[in-house]
């Protein structure tokens, strides 16, 4: 999981709208969410504006005094949604930017380095693709640090659809991309 | 194969009843297999992450690439333009009277006709101020002077005692002596 995954399972205190809490949710939550919308095929602009949508509508939940339970896997959803709209409105095919013959630019690292790490997302980046929709949707999320059933509250499956999903996409990219 | 294997993507996700987890550890320790698994699984969770923080970095950043590009087009238009504006206001603003006209024959009497031009204001170029400077100060050649007493030139009681001699050493731009004159 990265650095910036979300701690599991928190016990987050009873949330209003504005509250320094729902602060703190967005500043731990922007990033991860970013980078799932990014991932779903948005663009930057577009990625920002549903990140901010998604938070707009839980400031409107909360204040409507709306259920607080599993509120980071009720914020993915929202952002998932909206994510899926515009790529319908767009008429995009879900995935169809994580293609294989981007240039992933690497810092602090030796010529050499860059483009062994670039041939080797290239190559996970071809993977990726020969997945199906729902096990890229639930290792995004997984990757966003969300649990099992909050994958499945988001992308409305059942938890052990989840569990056997995410088995199943791991066991095809480590086979397909030799890591 | 290993039912457990079929686990051991939730057993790292920390998903599994303690019950369970305990069992697939036990076995994981055990099994050589499911140990390489685990390591594969580890590296593509890893790998995934990398790929998605490129996806992000590569997306993200779409206008903020083209900021340097921008502000060093902007930074080479503005020294193009000071450039210019510079050779335009330092070129017309030597007016010298014209020499043919202070030798030509006066058949009136001169008029002295007063400048009309507004006195443009020369914007200096630091660097170009002290070129000139250093220019206007240095003589083409320089003169030196060497003083040579009189009985070191002609044998003992040729001359009177006391006099001296001074040869002035002209010396041309590239080092050597251009002229030598003696006088006393």
């Amino acid at each position: 999981m990265s650095d910036d995954s979300v701690p599991l399972a928190l016990p987050l205190p009873r949330l209003a709208a504005g509250s320094a809490e729902v602060t703190a949710l967005y500043r731990e939550l922007r990033k991860p969410l970013l980078r799932y919308v990014v991932c779903l095929g948005l663009t930057a602009d577009e990625a920002q504006d549903v990140v901010q949508d998604a938070f707009l509508s839980l400031q409107r939940h909360l204040a409507s005094g709306g259920d607080q339970e599993n509120i980071r896997g009720w914020v993915f959803r929202v952002a998932h949604n909206l994510a899926r709209n515009r790529q319908t409105s767009y008429h995009r095919r879900f995935g169809e930017t994580l293609d294989g013959g981007r240039d992933f630019p690497a810092e602090d690292a030796t010529p050499e380095q860059v483009m062994l790490e670039s041939e080797k997302l290239r190559r996970f980046a071809a993977a990726i693709q020969l997945l199906t929709k729902s096990e890229r949707e639930c290792l995004l999320l997984r990757a966003g640090g969300l649990r099992y059933r909050e994958i499945g509250e988001v992308l409305g499956i059942a938890i052990s659809t989840v569990g056997e999903t995410v088995e199943r996409a791991m066991k095809k990219l480590a086979e397909k991309c030799n890591v | 194969m290993c039912d457990v294997k079929a686990k051991l993507v939730a057993w790292l996700d920390r998903e599994l009843t303690p019950e369970e987890a305990s069992t697939v550890e036990h076995h994981v320790e055990e099994c050589r297999e499911c140990r390489h698994w685990v390591a594969t699984y580890e590296r593509v969770s890893q790998t995934f992450d990398a790929y998605c923080d490129a996806m992000l970095a590569t997306k993200a950043p779409c206008r903020a690439r083209w900021v340097p590009v921008l502000a060093g087009a902007l930074i080479a238009a503005t020294a193009v333009c000071l450039a210019f504006l510079r050779t335009r206001v330092v070129h017309p603003a030597v007016v010298e009277p014209p020499a043919a006209i202070a030798s030509a024959p006066v058949l009136e009497p001169p008029v002295v006709e007063p400048i009309l031009h507004k006195p443009m204001i020369r914007r200096y170029h630091p660097a170009q101020q002290i070129r000139e400077i250093a220019t206007q100060e240095q003589p083409m050649d320089a003169a030196i002077q060497i003083a040579i007493p009189a009985e070191a030139m002609f044998p003992p009681g040729a001359v009177p005692n006391g006099i001296n001699f001074i040869a002035d050493l002209r010396i041309a731009p590239d080092g050597s002596v251009k002229q030598v004159r003696l006088r006393q």
